[in-house]
């Protein structure tokens, strides 16, 4: 099994890598111009300890450029597009630190629903979603020290019309704002993914705050009736699909924390280059200058691993497991370099850097955030050992 | 021919006729050892890939290149003292006058010359344009007076092209030219100097009044410096493929299976994190194969990938020395015992990051050029 193509492989590489970029360059100018940055950080900013903690109107902007839809299928309202160009919409959130959930709802709540069998509830929610009129969020985690993505405790019990949840979730993305809830419980007959209206898991929400600012939903269950009609997906079928929406998942927020690095390094280089002390601007210094190196060195790691992880996944026939371990590898990938880069940043500020008001700051709590949600660097190195290295199990 | 196919002839040949005991060697061969699988690439045709074939070259596209490279890396095949034919051959290519590339060429392609290469001094190292070996004018010749140092595989070779100070009033850089020095001239000294590692690849090279011909400066006087800059964008590729890393990765894996350090979770998280630092490795290397494949030039940026690529081959030699426990006191530097030598590569790594360019230097030239930092 390849985990990316090896040199000897670059000739099949190459040609993909070219093309790709190509084809996604006007997605890219487009969501450059969107992400244009001074605004949307005063805005996040601005929103930072808030519910919804983003902006209504700028979702509905997304909607309008075709964000929301970009991998739902076009005969439900979406542009039927793939993993990569939803990088590149990563890559601009995590830049201008967008405080609107789009990967939460679009890629991991959204994409649970593409790949699950319900085709009503898909002709229902998904063009809502592509048109910004509904926001889902995906409830999976149960424990806040454990994150078991399969194995959980929330029992969905068969009732006359269909079933009964009872569990709590935890840190729920998108759940302080969201019209409805992909559910993960262990139905009858093995695991399945329910949906939940907003009003029937209005009663069980609380709420926290994320290290970025952002709010995130806890969901308390109990006895919800929710009927057949609202299966995502049963036994067979939700297992699969749950795990392909988390990949998916994985591997845009690693391009959202690609984009974090990239303006975190932006913006410290301009630091080195204007602030002056001892009669010189400080980026003359070779310390700062070899250290400023190291970031970027770590910044295009990120740039080109992810490259490599996208082309790889334009494989028409690619394994699920080759899908889960190059999203492993790239979210690992990316949470460390983003956590060095920008607490890295934070120093080569000096003082500026510890303070609120500087937006460095900014960066380095959205880095924390985004490298923590849904699995850490060592939780992902671990994944990875398990999924791609033979000599293991050997 | 298309690159597929390329790359199929290019491994039959090698699998077929490269001695075997001469793969992954440790240390670069000794002309003797590699001789003979010299002289088969020379009859194939194939001994100065890069050069136009109106000299007797193969005119591969960079493409190609690679491929060719890439093939002999796969299958360990070692580098040959090849410093003539891949660097002075373009050189004088570019530079030489027609009688130059009439004499020079056709024997450099064919091994019948061996050149070996004086750039560094004692006093000359990162900051080569301070260099001191000076060569005067007398009549016909010029005459040199100096000392090289780490001049790789001096000891075997016929030929010596080196760079001297040709005027000592003008700025460093401008009073610098290049020549070429036949080895047998009297007053050449060459001393090998033992490494670390146990071999003795680079020697010191003491210049006594030698004498060599005016006709054998290549460029104009006092533009030596701007001759000898130019290196080759797949040599400057070359030397951060990620073979290095990969095939230290392979043994640090045999050493895993040698002592049973699967078992161990703390060895497998930094297995782990190593194997995933070779494949975005090999990420960054192929963003750079892919430019040079669609005939893009390589930019300062390039230096990154020099930076990584010795730097994570350090990474994981330094982790299989450690591994390797109380088994690594029973290997010693150049020997031959059983088991996965992680001494050695541990050692020979170390040269990694110092040689053709410090990675210090690395990342000054990165620091000004690319991220535009102020000096």
């Amino acid at each position: 099994m390849t985990n990316s193509p090896s040199p000897e492989g670059a000739d099949n590489g190459t040609s993909s890598l070219g093309e790709m970029r190509e084809r996604l360059a006007l997605l890219r100018d487009s969501v450059k111009r969107f992400a244009a940055c001074e605004v949307h950080v005063k805005r996040g900013r601005a929103l930072r300890g808030t519910r919804p903690g983003y902006d209504p109107d700028v979702w509905r902007e997304m909607a309008e450029l075709g964000w929301l839809g970009t991998m739902i299928p076009e005969r439900l309202g979406g542009s039927g597009l793939g993993c990569a160009e939803m990088a590149v919409i990563g890559e601009g959130l995590g830049y201008a630190l967008l405080p609107e959930p789009v990967t939460a709802a679009v890629v991991l709540a959204g994409g649970a629903l593409v790949y699950g069998e319900n085709e009503a509830l898909k002709s229902e929610l998904l063009p809502a979603l592509a048109e910004g009129r509904l926001v889902p969020a995906l409830a999976w985690r149960e424990n806040v020290h454990r994150a078991e993505l399969l194995a959980v405790d929330t029992r969905a019990e068969k009732t006359a019309r269909g079933v009964r949840i009872s569990g709590g979730k935890c840190l729920v993305v998108g759940g302080a704002s969201a019209d409805g809830f992909v559910v993960s419980a262990q139905g009858p007959d093995g695991l399945a993914l329910y949906w939940i209206p907003a009003a029937a898991a209005a009663p069980g929400l609380s709420f926290r705050e994320l290290p970025d600012g952002r709010p995130v939903a806890d969901l308390a269950l109990d006895g919800v009736e929710v009927a057949d009609n609202q299966r995502i997906a049963g036994p067979g079928v939700a297992a699969a699909a749950l795990t392909r929406a988390f990949d998916e998942a994985l591997i845009v927020t690693s391009a959202e924390l690609l984009g974090v690095c990239t303006r975190a390094l932006e913006i410290t280089l301009d630091y080195l280059r204007t602030r002056v002390q001892f009669g010189k601007p400080i980026g003359s210094f070779q310390a700062l200058q070899h250290r400023a190196v190291d970031l970027y060195i770590q910044q295009r790691i990120c740039r080109h691993a992810l490259d490599d992880v996208l082309s790889c996944l334009q494989d028409p026939e690619l394994q699920l497991d080759v899908r889960s371990a190059l999203a492993s590898r790239i979210k690992a990938r990316c949470a460390d370099a983003s956590l060095r880069i920008t607490r890295d940043a934070i120093q080569m500020h000096g003082a500026m850097g510890y303070s609120d008001e500087c937006d460095i700051g900014l960066y380095l709590k959205r880095a924390i955030t985004l490298s923590m949600w849904l699995g850490g660097a060592d939780v992902h190195r671990r994944r990875y050992a398990k999924l791609a290295l033979r000599e293991l199990a050997d | 021919m298309n690159d597929d196919d390329f790359r199929m002839e290019v491994r039959q040949f090698i699998e077929k006729n490269y001695p075997t005991e001469l793969r992954f060697m440790p240390r670069r061969p000794r002309w003797r050892e590699i001789k003979p699988w010299v002289m088969q690439l020379i009859e194939k045709g194939w001994s100065a890939p890069h050069w136009p074939t109106e000299y007797g070259g193969m005119g591969l596209s960079p493409g190609k290149l690679l491929i060719f490279m890439d093939e002999q890396e796969r299958w360990g095949v070692a580098r040959a003292q090849d410093q003539g034919v891949v660097q002075l051959g373009p050189i004088v290519i570019r530079y030489g006058t027609e009688e130059q590339k009439r004499t020079l060429l056709p024997k450099m392609r064919t091994y019948e010359t061996i050149w070996c290469q004086g750039y560094s001094e004692p006093n000359a190292g990162s900051d080569l344009a301070s260099l001191a070996t000076v060569a005067l004018i007398e009549g016909d010749d010029f005459v040199i007076n100096g000392r090289k140092i780490w001049t790789s595989s001096a000891m075997d070779a016929t030929h010596f092209y080196l760079l001297v100070r040709t005027d000592k009033t003008a700025k460093k850089q401008q009073g610098i030219s290049f020549l070429l020095v036949d080895m047998k001239t009297p007053g050449i000294t060459v001393r090998g100097i033992k490494n670390i590692s146990g071999s003795t690849e680079f020697c010191e090279v003491t210049l006594d009044n030698v004498r060599t011909p005016r006709r054998n400066m290549v460029g104009e006087l006092n533009q030596g410096w701007t001759v000898a800059k130019g290196l080759l964008g797949f040599e400057r590729i070359n030397s951060g493929s990620p073979r290095r890393a990969a095939f230290a990765f392979n043994r640090l894996e045999a050493l895993a299976r040698e002592r049973g350090l699967f078992k161990d979770a703390g060895f497998v998280e930094r297995y782990t994190q190593l194997h995933l630092d070779v494949a975005d490795l090999k990420a960054v290397y192929l963003h750079f194969a892919d430019l040079m494949t669609r005939g893009e030039t390589l930019g300062a940026d390039l230096s990154i990938l020099k930076i990584l690529s010795l730097e994570t081959y350090q990474r994981i030699t330094e982790f299989m020395l450690e591994a390797s426990g109380d088994l690594g006191l029973t290997v010693h530097a150049g020997g031959d015992e059983e088991g996965v030598d992680a001494l050695t590569p541990f050692l020979v790594a170390r040269s990694g990051t110092i040689a053709a360019g410090t990675t210090e230097i690395q990342r000054n030239i990165t620091a000004k050029h690319v991220l535009n930092l102020p000096v």
